[in-house]
Parts: C-alpha cells; structure tokens; sequence
C-alpha cells in the first residue's frame, strides 16, 4: 500500500561501521597507546617465539649434524682397549664372577705357596739323609780297609772324613737330587691330591664369603633389577684443564683444551677456520667476546702458547658449564678449545680421561633415554669394576639429557618462551580489561543513543559487534605488525640476546606456528572474552534504561552518606566512590608493574649483594681438592703454606621427584680456623648427626633436629643424618661432619683427606695433583653470570616499566576525567578555576596510586619472591631473592613519576574542557 | 477502510503500575482504544498521566501489567524480546524530545542508521531535501542547532517508513516557531507517507491538528476524541 510519489533508495552499508574508523580517529590517542603497548609486547613475545624455536630447531638438527654425544663418563686414568670394548658392549660385567675369580686367583698362589714349602722342605730333609747315608757308608768303607791294612782310624779322624766327603757331596750332588726328588714328588699323586684339598678348602672359605656379601654387592651395582644391555659406541675425548691467558691483559680463565675432534661432539665454526697446526687452536665465540679475544690473537693455555685461529660453538658446550654441579654456567673465565693432537701434546697438565659414547640405537623418547643412560650407567659401573686395572674407578658420569653445558640454553629458552608468553596474557588481559573499562564508560556516555537504536530496532548483537569492532581492530592491527615486527626486529634482539649468553651455533630463521597463533588467536581470544562479557553485561538491560540513562546495577538509589568533613575532602570522595571500578583497574595495573619492576630492580640488587658478599661466605679464600693424596713415590702431599689445613669434601645427591640436586659433603679438621662447628659437636656428636648450611636449611626447608637423607651418585647407597645444627654458611648446599666421622662414613682410611683450603694461595702444589681450585671467582660464577646475561637487560626493563605504568596510568585516568567532563565543565561555570578542579579530581587518584603503590610494592615483591623460589628449586645452589630498602623507593619513586608525568597530561586536559560543554545537549 | 485498518492498533484492559507494596503507584489503569491506519493521533494529558509509560509499552520497549495490544494483527504480548526487536524494527520509528543522535556520524550517516534497518528505506536524499537539511548533510551534529537536529532525528526514523512513527514530546526542547516547523514536518510525513504516527505531548494546543486525540489523566482516558476539523499545523497557536 505504498503511496504515489515516494521514492525508496537503496538499504545503505551498515553506518556503525564507518563509525568504527569515527571512534578509533576521535579516541586515536588512546588507541595509539593500546596498539603501541600491544605491538611492542606481541612483537617481544613474537621475536621471542621466532628466534626460540629457530634456535632450537637448529640445536636440535646440529645434535646429529655434528654427532653430539649420547653422554660422556670420566675414568680415573686412561683404560685399556679390553675395558673399553666391554663397556662398549653395554653388557653387566658379572661382578660376583669376577671378584670370585680375583678371590680365587689371589688364593690359588697362597695354597700353592703352602703346599711347595712343605714339599720343600720334606724334600730337603730325604736328600739330605740320603746323602749323609750314602757318604757314611762309602766312609766307612774305605776306613774298614786301611783297618785291614793296619792303619788304625780314630774316632775323630772318622767323623772329620765324614764331614770333608759330606761337605765335597752335598756341593756336588744335593742340587741334582734335590730338584729330581722334587719333580717326582711334584708328580706324586699324593702332592696333587694335597694341593687339591688345600685349594677346595679355600675356595669353600671364600665362596661363604662372597655369598655373605651378595645382597650387598647385588644392591650396590643393582644386579637383581631389570636390565637391557645398551651397546654404545665409546670415543676418547681427552682434555685437559689450564689457565688461560690472553697474552695481552690479565684476565685469568680456564681453558679445557682437547685435540682434534673427529666422529664425536663436533662443532660450528662461526669464525676463522680449524686448527692446522700444534700452534693454532680454536675457541669458544661466546668466551672470546665476553674476554675480547679477536682471530688472530695469542693466547695460552697453560705453558703453551697459541694462536687463535678461528670462533667456534662446539655442540656439547651451548652454555659453558665448567662441571655439571655448577649453578651457573661461566662464559667470563671457562673456555673450551680445540687444537691439534700435536698441539695437545705441547700442554703439560694432567690430562683427564675423559670418553663420550653414542647409543648404537637412538632411544625413541626422553623416558627410554633415561632408562637407558641408567641402564648404561649400571653397566659401565660393573665393567670398571671388572676391570684388569683395580684401580681404575669412574669420576663423572652425565648423560646428555642431564648435561647442563647441553640442555640449560634449551631448557633457559623453553622457559623465556613461557614466561614471556605469561607476561603477554597478563599485559593483554590488563589492556583488554582497560578497554573494556572504556567502553563500559562510552556505553554510559552514549546510554541515550544507544536506547534510541534499540528502540529503533537495532538488535544486541549489532550492537555488541559495533562495540567490539574497535578492541578487536586494535588488537588485529597489533598482532600483525606485532608479529612482523617480530620477526624482524625482535627476533634479531632476542637472538642478540641469546649470543650474548650462550655458546650458540649459526641460526636459520624457521617460520614459527606457535609464534602466530600465541602472539594473535590468544590475545584476540582474550580481547574478545573480555570485551564481550563487559558489553554483554551492559547491553542486557532494557532500551528504557539506556534511554533514561539508568545503567547501574545496583539499586542503590541514595547516595552514601559521608562524615562532616569539608566541602572539597567530601566532593573527593564522592569522585573516589563514582570511579570504584577504575581505581581498581588501576590497582590490578600497579601490581602488574610493581611485579615485573621488582624483577628489574630486585634481580640487579640481588646479584650485586651476592657478588659483594659471596668471598666473605667462603671458607677459605683458596681451596684445593687434590686428585690424588699421595705423589708418584707414594708420599704424601703437604704444603708449606701454614695457613692451609686439610679437608675432604665428596659429594651426594639428594633425590627429588622434580630435581636431583648435588649436596657437597665436607670433612672438617677438628678445631678449623676455616669452617668453626660448635665445640660441642665434636665432643658429644656420632658419626650420625651433621651440620647443614643456612643454604641448605633456607632451601628445603630443613631444621634442627630434623633428618636428612642423601644417596651415592652412581650407587643405591643411602645415607640418613640427623641434623645437629645449622652452619651460617650461605654460598652453598653442604653437609659438614668432623673428617673422623666422614672417613669412618665413607669407609675411607683413618688419615685420608681431599685437599687442602687456605686463606693465602697455596702454591707449592703441583699442578699434576691438582683436581679442581675453588676460588672466590668460581664462587661468583652464578651471579656474575646472570649479571653478564641478565643484568644490562634489567635497566631497560626498568624504563619499560615506567613507560607500561604511565602508558596504564594514561589510560585510566583518562576515563576518569572524560567521564565527569560536564561536571568538570559545570564547576568551570560555576566558578572554580582550573587548579580548584584539578585539585578535586587528580587529587583522588594521586592518593589512590598513592596507597595502591605501598601496597602493591609489597605484593610485587611476594610474588616475585615465589617464582624466584620456583626458579631456584629446578635449578642447583640456592640464594634468596633481596630487596634492600633502597630498591623499594627505586620502585615506588619511579612508578610515582610516571603518575607525576601523567598528571601534567591531566592536569592540561581538564584545562582545555571547554565551559559550554556542560550547558550543551547531551550529544 | 476496512475493519483492520480501522483497528490497525488495537488496546484493551492495558495496566501497567511501578514499584510494590507501599510504594506501588499505578500508572495506567485498564485503557481500551484503537487507532486506525495512517490516523495521526495525540496522546495529551499533564506530567505524570502515564503518556509516556503508554507510548514505551506501544513502542515495546516497556511492558504491561495486564491487557493486550494488537498491532496490524500481530498481539505484542506474545513476542518475546527478540520478537520485539524485530517488530520495533519492521514497523516503528521513534522521535525523542532529546535528539540522542550519534555525535560522530553527520546528519546523512545519522540518517542512514535508520535506513539500515529497513529492506526498502526511502531515498535518501529526497527525504534530507524534504526534512530541509540537504544543505546540512554532511554536517555533524554539534554543527547544528536543535530544530535542525530533531529533524534529523525525525529523518531517521522515517526513513525506514514504518507503519507507526511514535513522537514522544519532539517539540518539549524546542522554541515555539521551530516547533511548529517540526509539527508541519511530522505533518507533512504523515500525509505523504502515510505513516500512522502516534505523539505523546502535554501542549493541548497540538490536539487541533490530529486526527484522533486521547486525553489521559490520572492513568485512564478521559476523552477519546476524533478531531473532524482538524487546523494545519502551521496554523496552530499556542
């Protein structure tokens, strides 16, 4: 029923969305700021992603591009070929065989020892008579005929012939006889039936014996558990570790030089080229920028002086872990080289027996691998134990998966990528939540517009989908520049970074699903959620309420009623009580600044007090473990150093379902200048109660009186003390006991000792017997290391914090402002002027980020603290996470000056809101 | 006109009350009255005399206590809310007193946010030439002075060409000769689109110019008035 003379058009493109790009050009300021916070975090978290995943990808293609080792075992000297070709079976060696056997052969020279002399002198005593027979009686004979020729023969004269022919016999005749008597005895049966008596009696003693100590010899190699023989393939990757000097400066490292690597660990060079003579020699890229070592430079190792001829990163060594029980890995004073077999030979230094072994069949996951290196382990244990040389033992055993020089740079990436990860949700979350703290205000603003397009017929969902349009916009546009940025800009810093801390092969960018759908679908997901349930909220109520401009929740009709206070103190509070909601925002804001700025400041301050404080923690300000007590004469070694007393020092391992940490066990000299137990102990302790270190006792939780157990590395041996104090002893995870007690407990002789520690550096030690030096530098490795690594990072990271606090501080109290516009703009007509006004409105938020400050600096501080203590429990040693006064007002000094920048900001915006507003329709 | 025309919208019984217990109030007691097809009709009555709660509940964006209401056939009680918003969006259009435009849009966008809603929306343009603001149409709103935007305001709603148009006070902000513009708009729409409009005001003068008046007080109709002499609005003084 249309009527004549109207004209239809057609039905236009949806009008909201072009005021979509209205909204964001009007708001584009505080969009700009989202999207600037957003781009810079998914484009972090994106390079991350990129550069990790690129890096891992190429860790994990070098282990069989350059043959990384399946693990590697220590030996106390270099075995023999049969040893080695055994424990290459990856066979059990039948221990119990082999002690028999050594019991038996060891007896079998004793039986017949016993037999023989017996026989001997038996033998002796038959010839000897016999002699002395025959001789008397040709004697006699001769005397019976000078008789009978008349010759008369005195008593004497008889026995004097006697003695002369006896005397002439035995020298002529007794070797002879004596020999054939023992041969024929020897052939006797009675001898055999002898020897064979003595031998069944013996090997009866010693079968009783060995059957006694069965269970103990089973329990300790583990004969009576399942086991699959793991054939390896076993390579000699000897080393030896000296000083390194760089011919110029002073710096002292050491350097663990090997010879040529061939079909084992092999490496990437990144600079220069392979070593081509005794007097070159490559080294770690990672070492060589940390101490500015350049191609081309001389350094030594040791007495050796050589040429550096190219950079390398050598695949077992991504973060150069000097021993697998260290905390930290030290890329400041370790370094691994390689030179030639020649230029191995020149070192003098005691050369480590050191092997690696491939599994002739690749274990299909972690769990077999595991499985496998025990199984290894059991077999390696039980050869070394058969071997022909009983005085091999085995120094070190790690396998690749628990080799931190290996798996700590992948283990380290794997966990930025997580925390990273986490800090992108908590940043979008917060922004998400900002955003949707601004659209709640703009859908009170628009209240009456937004009745009017409901009552028009304008449904929910298209107006929840206008409403989104922005947040979702913001955040797409973010994620794709995020996420190119990402893979341009961000993956060379974060890969930067990487280098800077690790021994890290040549990389090949690898495109990175995971990097995408993190860095996009989940911050979109987020946004969405977020922004959905704040619109949806809101867009339920009735189109009347918006019309009437009544969006309240609460049904709350009468304002709250306030003490007498003034005027302005009253008007503030109510601004306080109008804008709950952001303030709480802002709060939730604050600690999320607060946590990572405790991170920044803390981290620094923590290392720095461990730095300056880990010297005096030590014992001794040098300390010596010798690889041997005795010299090559077998005399014991001494030094004339008379600070130095001895010591001994072994290590256990207290094993945990999450991680095996390796406690060091100390024998300590009764009456030590160095480590002082209380004199009690030594007079009323048993070889069962021990000291433990502060460290110890602040890491697991472990008190006076409490029972510690700890297991032999390589063995099923446990060991229980009962804990008689704690050691004021932070630098690390010990057990002391007096060396009585711990030679007696590790079964070791009365006298035997470690080492040696002094308070002067004891240099009258040959190298030769030198295992390992502790020094206050190796002590400082961990802090040194995260400050090398970490330490730069954490002052940007500040400034990053502040600029996050200001760009959140920005944000929301914009909202604040914009939303009492009018009112503001009334009070201007009314009368107040601008610092009036500015005093009732910024005043409320300066005390609220005044109070959320205090508060959330400690709330900052408890959260860091936890997932410090997190961190601290997956790896090994221990130190807490401190935060001196100082650190404190750093933090809340910097977080108020960007609330003092922002202020200014609000301060010119309440100036420039014009006096019509107020009187203006409410469009 | 047929029977439906005449009942184009049809209330019977209509109750509706605020609040509970002490404090309930009744706003409408029992209203019985239809309105036929392209009638201009005014809802007159002082402050407080339920016309406004009337034209929600029509505009179904209110309820009712008791009663029913047919519109074109179709009993509004039995939509849910979707069934509401689809209806608010096939036939009606809506003119506040406050304009409650969207600030960022201009006055032809502003429009087009009522276009949208309809499959077959008038021309565009033609109706900014007929609302007088084809001059304006680029302009925002906060560029142009109340009447202008009332009209714009009136544009959008009709420019989907609802079968009602519900006024709710249009002029209340207005001045006297820019409201009279505005009522010879709504005047003029109503005759060339045939609209049925239906307008709430408390100016008893506006009664002259429509074509059925109830009067309302106290929440019940005191007068339910066919005006047979109707006077043009640009004839009316007040």
């Amino acid at each position: 029923m249309e009527k004549k003379g109207i004209s239809f058009g057609k039905r236009p493109g949806n009008p909201m969305i072009k005021r979509v790009w209205k909204d964001i050009w009007r708001d584009r300021k505080r969009y700009f700021m989202i999207l600037l916070m957003l781009v810079s975090t998914i484009g972090f978290v994106s390079g991350m992603y990129v550069a990790n995943n690129s890096m891992l990808g190429t860790l994990e293609e070098n282990v069989t591009q350059l043959k990384r080792e399946s693990g590697h075992f220590q030996l106390s000297e270099k075995a023999d070929a049969e040893t080695l070709s055994a424990i290459a079976t990856g066979e059990l060696a039948d221990v119990v065989a082999i002690y028999r056997e050594r019991a038996y052969s060891e007896a079998e020279d004793e039986i017949k020892k016993a037999v023989d002399e017996a026989l001997e002198e038996e033998v002796d005593s038959q010839v000897r008579s016999a002699i002395t027979e025959q001789v008397e009686k040709a004697v006699d004979e001769q005397l019976e005929a000078a008789k009978k020729m008349g010759q008369p023969v005195s008593d004497e004269v008889r026995q004097s012939a006697i003695d002369d022919a006896l005397e002439t016999a035995m020298s002529e005749n007794y070797d002879k006889a004596y020999k054939d008597a023992i041969k024929e005895a020897e052939d006797s049966e009675e001898y055999i039936k002898a020897i064979d008596e003595a031998r069944e009696k013996a090997h009866e003693e010693i079968d009783r014996k060995i059957d006694e100590k069965y269970t103990e010899l089973a329990d300790r190699y583990g004969l009576d558990e399942k086991f699959d023989a793991v054939p390896v393939t076993v390579y000699e990757l000897f080393y030896k570790d000296v000083e390194e000097k760089k011919s110029s400066g002073a710096e002292e490292s050491t350097i663990r030089v090997y010879p040529q690597r061939k079909d084992v660990d092999l490496y990437d060079l990144l600079k220069g080229r392979a070593p081509e003579n005794g007097d070159e020699i490559i080294i770690d890229r990672m070492h060589a920028d940390n101490a500015k070592i350049k191609l081309g430079d001389k350094i030594s190792a040791g007495n050796a002086e050589f040429e550096v001829v190219g950079l390398a990163a050598f695949v077992d060594y991504s973060a150069l872990y000097e021993s697998n029980t260290d905390t930290m890995f030290d890329s400041l004073t370790f370094d691994i080289a390689m030179t030639t077999d020649e230029g191995f030979e020149r070192i003098r230094g005691n050369t480590r027996a050191n092997y690696a072994y491939t599994y002739n069949r690749a274990p299909a996951d972690e769990y077999e691998e595991k499985e496998m290196a025990d199984h290894f382990l059991k077999a390696l244990i039980t050869q070394v134990a058969a071997s022909d040389n009983e005085e091999l033992e085995i120094k070190d055993y790690v396998p690749a998966y628990a080799n931190q020089a290996m798996t700590f740079a992948e283990n380290d990436m794997g966990k930025d990528k997580a925390m990273g990860g986490v800090l992108l949700y908590i940043l979008t979350a917060v922004l998400a939540f900002i955003f949707a703290v601004t659209i709640s205000t703009t859908l009170e603003k628009e209240s009456s517009v937004i009745g009017t397009l409901r009552a028009s017929g304008y449904t929910k969902g298209e107006l929840l989908r206008y409403y989104m349009s922005a947040p979702l916009m913001v955040v797409i546009v973010a994620a794709i520049i995020g996420n190119i940025l990402g893979y341009t800009l961000f993956k060379g810093v974060i890969v930067d970074m990487y280098y800077s801390s690790y021994s890290l092969p040549a990389y090949k960018t690898i495109w990175t699903p995971e990097a995408f759908v993190k860095t996009t679908i989940v911050p979109i997901v987020l946004m969405l959620i977020i922004n959905f349930v704040v619109i949806v909220r809101t867009l339920k109520l009735s189109p009347l309420r918006f019309l009437r401009n009544d969006l309240k929740r609460s049904k709350r009709k009468k304002a709250m009623r306030l003490p007498k206070w003034k005027f302005f103190g009253r008007f503030r509070m109510r601004v306080f009580l109008q804008n709950i909601p952001n303030y709480l925002m802002l709060f939730v804001g604050i600690t999320f600044v607060m946590l990572l700025l405790s991170m920044a400041v803390g981290m620094p301050e923590t290392l720095s007090y461990y730095q300056d404080n880990m010297g005096d923690s030590m014992f001794a300000k040098d300390q010596i473990i010798l690889s041997t007590t005795e010299d090559d004469d077998g005399v014991t070694i001494t030094t004339d150093n008379a600070e130095a007393e001895r010591f001994s020092m072994t290590a256990l391992e207290r094993k945990d379902d999450n991680y095996n940490e390796e406690i060091t066990v100390c024998g300590v000299e009764k009456n030590s200048r160095y480590i002082k137990l209380s004199r009690g102990y030594y007079e009323n302790a048993d070889d069962n109660s021990v000291y433990i270190s502060q460290a110890y006792a602040d890491k697991y939780n472990v008190r006076k009186g409490d029972t510690i157990v700890l297991s032999e590395k390589y063995e099923h041996k446990e060991y229980s003390w009962k804990v008689y104090d704690i050691y004021d002893y932070t630098a690390g995870i010990t057990v002391f006991m007096p060396n009585e007690s711990f030679n007696r407990v590790f079964e070791k002789d009365e006298k035997d000792f470690s080492g040696y520690m002094s308070n002067s550096k004891i240099t009258d030690i040959d190298e030769e017997y030198i295992a390992n030096e502790i020094t206050e530098e190796d002590m400082l490795k961990i802090a040194r290391q995260l400050d090398q690594s970490m330490g730069a990072y954490m002052v940007y990271f500040q400034y990053v914090c502040i600029i996050v606090a200001a760009i959140i501080l920005y944000l929301l109290t914009k909202i604040i402002i914009e939303k009492n516009e009018r009112a503001i703009s009334m009070t201007k007509i009314l009368g107040y002027d601008n610092k009036e006004i500015a005093s009732l409105y910024l005043i409320p938020t300066a005390i609220v980020v005044f109070v959320s400050e205090f508060i959330t600096i400690y709330l900052g501080f408890k959260l860091m603290n936890f997932f410090w203590k997190i961190m601290m429990m997956s790896m090994s040693g221990w130190f807490e996470f401190i935060m001196p006064f100082s650190g404190y007002v750093k933090e809340f000094v910097m977080v108020f000056a960007a609330y003092l920048i922002i202020t200014v900001i609000d301060f010119l915006r309440i100036r420039r809101i014009p006096k019509v507003l107020a009187l203006k329709n409410a469009e | 006109m047929s029977e439906k025309e005449r009942k184009f919208l049809s209330v019977s019984g209509l109750k509706k009350s605020f609040g509970n217990g002490d404090t309930k109030q009744d706003v409408l007691k029992g209203l019985d009255f239809t309105v036929a097809k392209g009638e201009f009709c005014v809802l007159l009555g002082p402050s407080g005399s339920g016309k406004s709660t009337l034209l929600n509940i029509l505009g179904g964006i209110d309820s009712a206590d008791a009663g029913e209401i047919y519109i074109d056939g179709d009993k509004l009680e039995d939509m849910d809310e979707k069934g509401l918003t689809r209806y608010r969006r096939k036939h009606l259009g809506y003119v506040f007193q406050m304009y409650n435009l969207i600030p960022n849009l201009n006055v032809k966008e502003n429009i087009e946010t009522g276009a949208y809603l309809s499959d077959k929306p008038l021309d565009i343009d033609e109706l900014l030439k007929i609302l007088g603001l084809y001059e304006h149409r680029h302009k925002l709103p906060n560029q142009l002075s109340g009447g202008q935007q009332q009209r714009v305001s009136i544009g959008r709603a009709i420019v989907k060409n609802p079968d009602i148009l519900l006024c709710d006070e249009p002029t209340g902000a207005l001045d006297y000769t820019t409201s009279k513009e505005i009522l010879q708009l709504i005047e003029e729409v109503n005759q060339k689109y045939g609209n049925t409009v239906i307008m709430v005001t408390h100016n008893e003068a506006i009664k002259e110019m429509a074509d059925h008046v109830i009067k309302l007080r106290d929440g019940k109709i005191r007068h339910d008035i066919v005006n047979t002499q109707k006077t043009a609005a640009a004839d009316l003084e007040w």
